[in-house]
């Protein structure tokens, strides 16, 4: 079927950027939108992923372009100003610049169990139009997974997608290698498409005490950075904050009932117990003094090991004040500052990671 | 025109779409980010019999090269593919290629050459190569990288040369593109026609010497042969690409250009650059600008006279390249321009920019702004494009306090030498006590969550009191704990290409002792440790044999994840056998990894070093006391080696918080048994047998995605090989451990 873009940018392009964190399926679901267009819309396409290490649970960008059929694709330079922007994990708003480049062109899908007027108000967004789908809840029900949900979402809120297009290609990619994925994985779609929230439009109006993203002064460069790459800064790390990591889970901890055993510092990979020393009846002992919330990636090997359950699988959202949450101990008073944020996250290959079948569906 | 299909693909599954049509005899590889897809897509293929090329993944570039020269020596058609610090690694092989006349072909996947390490694109690499006498094309997309290799290897047949195909690295090799392929293989066939082999070790009829020991004067005219060769592929590629348009519809040249004949500034850029300025030149040419632009596809044999031609009407030329030719003031695209300008004395001024280093990426304003300096009339004549200043101090304090000889003993563990038994005796290793050693890598660094790397340095370092200096070789470890311009390390630590890190550290090693000889630095210990994946102790086996046999006074630890995680899990010769990998995929034709895992203690064992171990951390505190007899032996007697198996969620396909039972499974069903070996003798530390507790080594697999398929009956003539494999290697440590002699 032919198919006209209702609107391009000054180059002729129409673009999309998903914003997400690594094992969500963002980079499956770009390649989707670029055979989408290239394959089933009639339309010119490329599509790319932001590259690096292959990790899990660090920030994703994929990029999309679609123009005229007949015209070539001579930009390969990432998205800046994308016509559809899909933010796949709510923890990345107001922690990374994933709004950079909004217009008031761009339509925002926010993945998020938020009416759009709430998510407006609670991030303060000013421009564009905003949609929101609680993809995570759809995906669990129809045990699909969240990039397919959005796919169908990214297809309405586009409004030149037909629905039809994105089944064929669903049917054709996943069903031929996992056939008995497609079924469950097309009701996402389907879902994703019919449950989108209609749009809202922002203005400045609505971003009233909107919390901006604070950028630094200070820049590296030629002039100011240690010759070779050296860096003197040791420990510096410690300054991310790695909490967008978590995919909703904490380890609780119930204080009453640890035996200060260590097994949870032997198998945390984020150095978050914080022990001390201290006295068990009298006599001195290392005792645990909590965790540092900062560091923790949510992995919950240490609820594995516990052998009194005093550490405990619990859903965050319960928790927003998190007891026993203690910051690094050996950190110099007042040197802190936490840059909320993921390691370098990126893809440089898919031909494995396509295989990963996660409840019944594909990331 | 023969009949062709659409195709969404990248460059990299372009070149191996072409390879698989080709249908090579083999391919020599080692996995090395961003061409490692062309592998990875041709194993994927190969698993459902689409072709037969045998992929080797060798143990390192040097030896894929080796292995590919060997192959074509042999009368086969031959195919690698690399990148960055590989292809260096591999550079010593490509005139021995050339010289003597084996054609082969190569993708290059453009990448910057570290350090500091960086996996992002540039073309620094392929700039080394033009000295190899190999043939070099340049393709700026995708179609062009399937197209190339196809004419590639009839241009190599032809002139008995080697040719490199190069491209952008993510930029074109990863990019998506809507691309035209040859619909039937066999047109693919009839193109290049059956391999006329001139020179064949296998011809036994004719037994022939490859790779004399030659002098002067023979060598020079050796060296001219190549030079002739260069000149007949020069006058045999206009032939291929007509006879190639004519086959395809697709026209190829020397160069290509746009709006170049009339234009007045010219900008010559090398790769997908050339894509992103012709958006500039329009924006240019609407403001009344005769701007245009011009690329060149092929930079052996450079192509003189034709440039000349596509820059005879400009005045002002701007040539950038993505990699520098450090003091020279050009890459080496323009110092070449500006030599074939010159010789053909055209009156036209020329400025040299670098930009896009690293994977700085490219924009329609970045070319922009490159066309405007020169317009500018006052440009430099040399410049780096798109630098950064810096501005202002970092104020921050540091964060921590540098960890100390005193804060750092704790007396967790103590260890005392018994010289009668040829043992240490080793005390302590409480894990509630160890808590109290202060971590020396801070939180925030980026590992996946559940990532068992992170877990086994501490448990490692845990049970090492006092001063340590940490040597990473290249891998996960060190990617996610040093992403500039912030680093986990509380102690110094350096980190070195994993071909070299046992080496490097032996050289800091030496020289600490060296100055506390002649009285430069304070007495003391230091406890050196190098930590290596198991893909480091594949490439950098050599350096970590040489460093035991040394017997320097250091740690090599090994963390085992069975592959190569940080580039998208690649198998690893310790990838147990069966494994699904990225290059030992699962299809029809292919069950997974087809050898079995390397038994790296007992290569280190052969050194005769006085200390060998293996640690997991399911046995926490037997880990923890064996990194401080590793610590004491490195002190005092020579190179201790330790490995860990390390769990990897990611690749693993398992759940993070199930890793812990999943190592403790791998314990159990004795595919990784505890065990040490002391100054020539083995103690075996947990026997799963003897404590009821062993499991088949199918349990273990039951427990992870990349081996869960061999459950199945399918693979159960496999699965029995390994278990049989698995019960004789640990026999025979317990008999070993039963009787010291052994």
């Amino acid at each position: 079927m032919q198919n006209t873009l209702p609107v391009t940018n000054e180059n002729g392009y129409f673009e999309i950027r998903l914003e997400s964190i690594g094992g969500m399926g963002a980079n499956l679901c770009g390649k989707m939108l670029g055979e989408l267009g290239a394959l089933y819309l009639s339309l010119n396409a490329s599509s790319f992923s932001s590259y690096g290490s292959e990790k899990r649970g660090s920030p994703v960008k994929a990029f999309v372009r679609w123009c005229r059929e007949d015209m070539p694709i001579r930009v390969n330079s990432p998205v800046v100003s994308p016509h559809i922007l899909c933010i796949f994990h709510e923890g990345l708003m107001g922690r990374l610049p994933v709004l950079d480049g909004v217009e008031p062109d761009t339509r925002i899908i926010l993945n998020t169990p938020l009416s759009p007027d709430e998510a407006m108000q609670k991030y303060g967004l000013a421009k564009g139009t905003l949609y929101c789908i609680d993809a995570l809840k759809i995906a669990m029900e129809s045990r699909s997974r969240i990039n397919m949900v959005l796919l169908g979402a990214i297809a309405k809120a586009a409004g030149f997608i037909p629905l039809d297009c994105v089944k064929s290609l669903c049917r054709d990619t996943i069903g031929k290698k996992y056939p008995d994925l497609i079924a469950s994985n097309l009701e996402g779609v389907q879902k994703g498409h019919d449950l989108l929230s209609d749009g809202i439009p922002l203005s400045a109006a609505s971003a009233q005490g909107s919390p901006a993203l604070k950028k630094d002064s200070f820049t590296w460069g030629w002039d100011n950075a240690p010759q070779g790459g050296i860096n003197p800064r040791f420990g510096s790390t410690v300054s991310n904050d790695l909490s967008p990591s978590r995919e909703g889970y904490i380890p609780l901890f119930l204080q009453e009932k640890c035996i200060n055993c260590g097994l949870c510092d032997s198998t945390c990979p984020d150095m978050v117990f914080q022990f001390r020393e201290g006295t068990v009846d009298g006599k001195p002992a290392m005792i645990n003094g909590g965790l540092d919330y900062f560091h923790c990636k949510g992995c919950l090997r240490c609820v594995a090991v516990c052998p009194t359950g005093a550490l405990v699988k619990a859903l965050e959202k319960d928790y927003p004040d998190k007891p026993w949450f203690v910051p690094n101990k050996d950190l110099l008073p007042d040197s802190i500052r936490y840059e909320k944020t993921g390691p370098n996250g990126w893809i440089t290959s898919d031909s494995y990671l396509d295989e990963k079948r996660v409840d019944g569906g594909v990331t | 025109m023969e009949k062709q299909k659409v195709l969404y693909e990248s460059g990299n599954e372009l070149a191996a779409y072409a390879a698989k049509q080709i249908n090579y005899h083999v391919m020599g590889y080692y996995p090395i980010t961003p061409s490692t897809q062309i592998a990875e897509n041709l194993d994927l293929m190969g698993a459902e019999g689409e072709h037969d090329i045998k992929l080797i993944a060798a143990e390192g570039e040097h030896s894929a090269a080796g292995i590919c020269y060997g192959a074509s020596t042999g009368g086969g058609r031959v195919f690698n593919a690399t990148s960055a610090n590989g292809l260096l690694y591999a550079l010593e092989q490509f005139p021995v290629q050339s010289g003597t006349r084996f054609p082969m072909v190569m993708n290059v996947a453009c990448r910057t050459v570290s350090g500091p390490l960086c996996i992002k694109g540039d073309h620094s690499d392929i700039m080394y190569m033009l000295n190899t006498g190999w043939i070099i094309l340049f393709a700026d997309e995708p179609q062009t990288v399937y197209d190339m290799n196809l004419l590639a290897l009839k241009l190599a047949e032809a002139v008995s040369l080697p040719v490199a195909i190069a491209f952008d690295g993510f930029y074109t090799s990863h990019q998506k593109r809507k691309c035209m392929v040859f619909e039937n293989d066999s047109t693919v066939k009839n193109y290049i026609g059956e391999k006329k082999t001139a020179a064949d070790v296998l011809d036994l009829a004719h037994p022939i010497t490859v790779g004399s020991y030659m002098n002067e004067p023979d060598v020079l005219n050796n060296r001219y042969q190549l030079h002739l060769a260069m000149k007949q592929a020069k006058e045999l590629l206009p032939v291929l690409f007509a006879e190639y348009a004519e086959l395809s519809g697709r026209a190829y040249s020397f160069l290509k250009g746009y709006l170049y004949e009339d234009a007045n500034i010219l900008l010559v850029v090398l790769g997908s650059a050339y894509h992103t300025a012709m958006e500039a030149v329009d924006i240019l040419r609407k403001e009344g600008t005769r701007a245009g632009v011009v690329t060149l596809l092929t930079l052996r044999p450079f192509p003189h006279e034709e440039i000349v031609r596509f820059c005879q009407n400009a005045a002002v030329i701007v040539a950038a390249d993505r990699q520098d030719s450090y003091g020279a003031d050009g890459g080496n695209l323009s110092l070449e321009l500006r030599a074939a300008l010159q010789r053909a004395s055209l009156p036209v001024k020329v400025i040299s920019r670098v930009y896009g280093l690293g994977g700085q990426d490219f924009f329609v304003e970045d070319a922009l702004s490159l066309f405007r300096e020169g317009l500018g009339g006052s440009a430099a004549s040399f410049a780096y494009h798109g630098v950064t200043k810096g501005s202002g101090r970092q104020e921050q304090p540091a964060y921590f306090e540098p960890l100390s000889e005193a804060n750092t003993t704790k007396h967790i563990t103590t260890c005392s030498y018994d010289a009668a038994a040829g043992k240490m005796i080793v005390k302590g290793g409480l894990l509630r006590d160890a808590t109290a050693m202060p971590k020396r890598l801070a939180p925030g660094h980026g590992a996946c969550p559940g990532c068992g790397i992170p877990v086994n340095l501490n448990l490692l370092l845990k049970g090492i009191e006092g001063n340590v200096v940490l040597l990473f070789q290249t891998g996960c470890g060190m990617v996610v704990t040093t992403a500039y311009p912030k680093t986990s390390f509380k102690v110094p630590y350096l980190h070195n290409l994993f071909q070299n890190g046992a080496a490097t550290l032996s050289g800091l090693a030496e020289v600490f002792r060296q100055r506390q000889k002649r009285g430069e630095y304070p007495a003391g210990e230091i406890t050196f440790i190098m930590v290596s994946g198991d893909g480091g102790m594949d490439i950098g086996m050599g350096s970590a044999l040489g460093t035991a046999l040394r017997n320097h006074r250091l740690i090599l630890f090994e963390y085992d994840n069975g592959g190569y995680m940080n580039t998208g899990y690649q198998l690893s010769y310790s990838t147990p056998m069966g494994a699904k990998s990225s290059t030992s995929h699962v299809g029809s034709t292919q069950y997974g990894k087809t050898f079995f895992h390397k038994d790296t203690p007992e290569i280190m064992a052969a050194t005769h070093i006085p200390y060998v171990a293996c640690a997991a951390e399911s046995n926490p505190m037997d880990f923890i006391r064996k990194a401080a007899k590793a610590a004491a032996y490195a002190k005092s007697f020579g190179t201790a080696y330790i490995k860990a198996l390390s769990a990897c969620p990611l690749n693993w396909s398992d759940s993070p918080d199930k890793e812990r039972s999943v190592i403790a499974a791998a314990v159990d069903c004795c595919y990784f048994p505890l065990y040490e070996i002391e100054n020539g003798i083995t103690s075996l530390n947990y026997d799963p047998e003897k404590a009821g507790k062993k499991i088949p080594v199918t349990d273990w697999f039951s427990m992870m995605g990349r081996t869960r398929h061999l459950t199945k009956d399918t693979y159960r003539e496999i699965t029995d090989k390994i278990q049989a494999e698995t019960d004789r290697r640990f026999a025979k440590l317990r008999a070993r451990s039963e009787n010291p002699l052994l």
